[in-house]
């Protein structure tokens, strides 16, 4: 299925090549190329796949005048799950491609830590969708990632940060459904124990209290004496910092086992990974069936962005079903990549400095389909804005979706 | 080897002075944990998490009996052990699901002893003929061959099945039926005990103590112990080794099978790759208990089960691997046959 959709992927690029009649030029050539770099199997598949969509169709829809634009979409789900140092191999492919100019991706902070090094030493634009974990670009930590060329920002992301992400889901547990005590159990990577960190120290400043916190890696399967021993303490809610992947849907599921059933679960946007249905095989409402009701999530992006109905008609009219929860993020990914070639374009000869200094420009607001993005000296979107969502068991013919509930601005 | 004659004595009527002292200590140790446990937990906790870690450690000893009983007999680490659970996990959910096609709860107690002695029936069956299956195709032919071969051999097993699983079911968790309810549960001194947790646990003892009567009173079972005590004696003797073997696989199998049920209903999911951890847990456990010996791997599935829910009850979740580890090589410094191992090298 994966070389069926490559092989889609190369038939479109080959009639935009031979529509534009391609010919190469000086520099890097006239026949550009923008990388895709997710975790594109199992688990995964279901939160990032529409983010890959989005981004092809952006790319698709491009028009710079004496160019052609192609994607290359790399893969770097392991056994059906991210994995950094595949993602790290991916990165350097795109890195050793002259005609790369720009990269969208990746999807989990993880992968991130390690594919930054090796962009920013190549001064390689690269656009996340959906990577939250803020010590890739803040402080000291992203200075780390950027050792190589330490004031050459080449990252940029239009996903909000945790530090943002974690608070609000605690403010919506505390000050929205009314919750004092909760308990958290984290996955231990980069993105999981970073915004359960953040969600904890917003909870208890908030007045809330937490009454236990629990790490287990991914290829755990069983929760049942974490959760019992939660179950001592008496949490109203258990926080879960991680991805479906790593745990997300398998510590739900359990609950009921354990007696916890009817406490609100809350968690970040690595569990909203869409709706319960058979072609959606993995997601968290899935693999957590009934014992998803009650659940709640959030999203570090826009839900209601103005151009939505325009936008999701056409994603449905292009691929037959119905956008995804990062589908517009990947889709203004590659819009901030496709405005920076542009405006390299603009002024002379297509380099990857000149598209990577177009691409994080401070001073640039690109218009993408989420709104007027802006990035900060260090790369982070000026959209803080969190969505926060509900499952609804009864959506999706019955097999159970997220509903969006509201979004809160934090600007 | 001493393997499974480690236990040979099972019907005998002397009992030696040295496993009184054993089992001494092991009541004492294990009634200084359960002391310590109630002292540091509180009853209701220590009960509750005794049982999780029963139920872990129910799942770990029916993997390690098949470690143990393949390595008894042909000195093979079947790598590929861990995957047959697995695999038997996706037999189960594939003939709950989707030929019987149920999703939820049974609350009717006749059909879900029925639905459940089917399912154990099924999937046993199946997983042991593929079992015997394996034996046949992958390890007899190099069953003189020097041992690296059917290591190797076995490590091949193991990738071809995951990859077979992931080809039908795809990288991600499939769900299985939990036709066993949640909401049954009993109260003991105010903890709250899973009836689904007593039943693994059950299921576990009676399927160990049905090996160790095969083993031990069996003619079949017999055969087996004098193929792992000696095979060309055991060969001249009139027994007929190939077909031992591939039963010590069809039980080993079938048992990784039960495992694998228990899994589902438990868990409720099951991924193409839960084999490794499984089965590495398992291998550990039969290690521990001394590799070979049946009654040992069960100990040690069992001990695994404590160690890694106890460190959760004490909040060390992400040292639960390391304690583990370290007691392995602890006991294997002092008794490096294992906890119940006898010496080997009979055979050498």
């Amino acid at each position: 299925m994966k070389f069926a959709r490559v092989g889609v992927v190369i038939a479109a690029a080959a009639i935009v090549v031979a529509a534009c009649g391609g010919s190469g030029g000086g520099g890097i050539g006239k026949a550009l190329k923008v990388g895709i770099t997710l975790p594109l199997s199992g688990s995964s598949l279901a939160s990032a796949g529409p983010a890959r969509d989005g981004a092809l169709l952006a790319i698709k829809e491009a028009k710079i005048d004496g160019y052609t634009l192609e994607p290359v979409v790399l893969d770097h789900a392991v056994n059906g799950v991210h994995d950094p140092q595949q993602g790290a191999k991916d990165m350097t492919t795109l890195v050793s491609e002259p005609a790369v100019v720009g990269v969208v991706g990746p999807f989990n902070s993880s992968v991130a830590k390690v594919q930054i090094p090796i962009s920013n030493e190549a001064g390689l634009l690269q656009c996340s969708p959906a990577n939250t974990n803020p010590d890739l670009t803040k402080g000291d930590k992203g200075k780390e990632l950027r050792a190589k060329n330490p004031d050459k920002i080449n990252y940029v992301r239009v996903a909000t940060t945790d530090d943002i992400q974690g608070p609000a889901v605690a403010q919506y547990g505390v000050n929205v459904l009314g919750l004092k005590k909760v308990a958290i159990v984290d996955d231990t990577e980069t993105y999981g124990k970073g915004i359960a960190d953040a969600f904890a120290a917003e909870w208890t400043k908030l007045g809330g209290e937490v009454v236990g916190r629990e790490g287990a890696p991914k290829g755990t399967t069983d929760y049942t004496a974490i959760l019992t021993k939660f179950k001592d303490a008496g949490p109203e809610a258990v926080f879960y910092g991680g991805v479906t992947a790593t745990g997300g849907g398998l510590v739900r599921k359990q609950m009921p086992q354990v007696g916890l059933g009817d406490l609100v679960y809350l968690g970040g946007d690595g569990i909203q990974d869409g709706p319960g249905t058979a072609e959606n095989a993995g997601s968290f409402i899935s693999v957590a069936g009934e014992a998803a009701a009650n659940s709640f999530s959030s999203v570090a992006a826009i839900a209601e962005y103005p151009g939505k109905a325009d936008f999701d008609a056409k994603y449905l009219k292009e691929y037959g079903v119905a956008a995804g929860a990062y589908s517009a993020s990947g889709y203004a990914c590659a819009q901030v990549v496709i405005d920076a070639i542009k405006a390299a374009a603009a002024k002379g000869d297509i380099t990857r400095e000149a598209v990577r200094v177009a691409g994080t420009d401070p001073a640039t607001t690109f218009e993408t389909v989420l709104g007027p993005v802006k990035f900060d000296a260090v790369g982070d979107t000026s959209q803080k804005i969190i969505s926060l969502y509900k499952v609804d068991l009864a959506a999706a013919d019955g097999k159970g979706d997220w509903a969006f509930d509201k979004q809160v601005d934090y600007k | 080897m001493t393997a499974i004659a480690a236990t040979s004595d099972a019907g005998g009527a002397r009992v030696p002075a040295g496993r009184v002292v054993r089992l001494l200590v092991l009541i004492a140790v294990l009634v200084g944990i359960a002391a310590l446990a109630v002292h540091n937990l509180g009853t209701e906790q220590a009960i509750e998490q005794g049982v999780n870690a029963l139920t872990r450690g129910a799942i770990y000893a029916l993997i390690a009996l098949g470690y143990t009983m393949v390595y008894g007999i042909i000195e093979l680490i079947n790598f590929a052990h861990g995957d047959m659970f697995m695999v038997g996990a996706f037999v189960s959910l594939t003939f709950l699901g989707t030929i019987l096609g149920l999703e939820g709860p049974i609350y009717d107690i006749p059909v879900l002893i029925v639905t459940l002695a089917a399912t154990f029936l099924v999937t046993m069956g199946i997983m042991g003929l593929i079992g015997v299956v394996i034996e046949r195709f992958a390890y007899k032919p190099l069953r003189n061959a020097p041992r690296l071969a059917p290591l190797i051999t076995a490590i091949g097993v193991s990738f071809i099945l995951q990859n077979l699983v992931q080809l039908r079911y795809g990288p991600y968790q499939t769900n299985s039926p939990k036709i066993f309810p949640d909401t049954w549960t009993i109260e003991v001194a105010g903890a709250t005990i899973p009836v689904l947790s007593l039943f693994i646990i059950a299921v576990a003892v009676v399927l160990m103590f049905s090996l160790q009567m095969f083993i031990g009173r069996t003619r079949l079972g017999r055969a087996m112990r004098s193929t792992a005590a000696d095979r060309d004696a055991a060969s001249l003797m009139g027994v007929n080794i190939n077909r031992t073997i591939a039963i010590t696989f069809l039980i080993g199998s079938a048992l990784a099978g039960a495992a694998g049920v228990v899994n589902g209903l438990q868990y409720g999911v099951a991924r193409f790759d839960d084999g490794f951890q499984a089965g590495l847990k398992a291998f550990t456990a039969a290690v521990l208990g001394g590799i070979g010996n049946t009654v040992g791997a069960a100990l040690g599935g069992f001990i695994i089960g404590f160690i890694e829910v106890g460190a959760t009850a004490m909040g060390y979740t992400r040292w639960g691997p390391a304690i583990v580890f370290g007691v392995l090589v602890i006991v294997l410094v002092f008794r490096p046959t294992g906890l119940l191992g006898q010496q080997l090298g009979e055979r050498a």
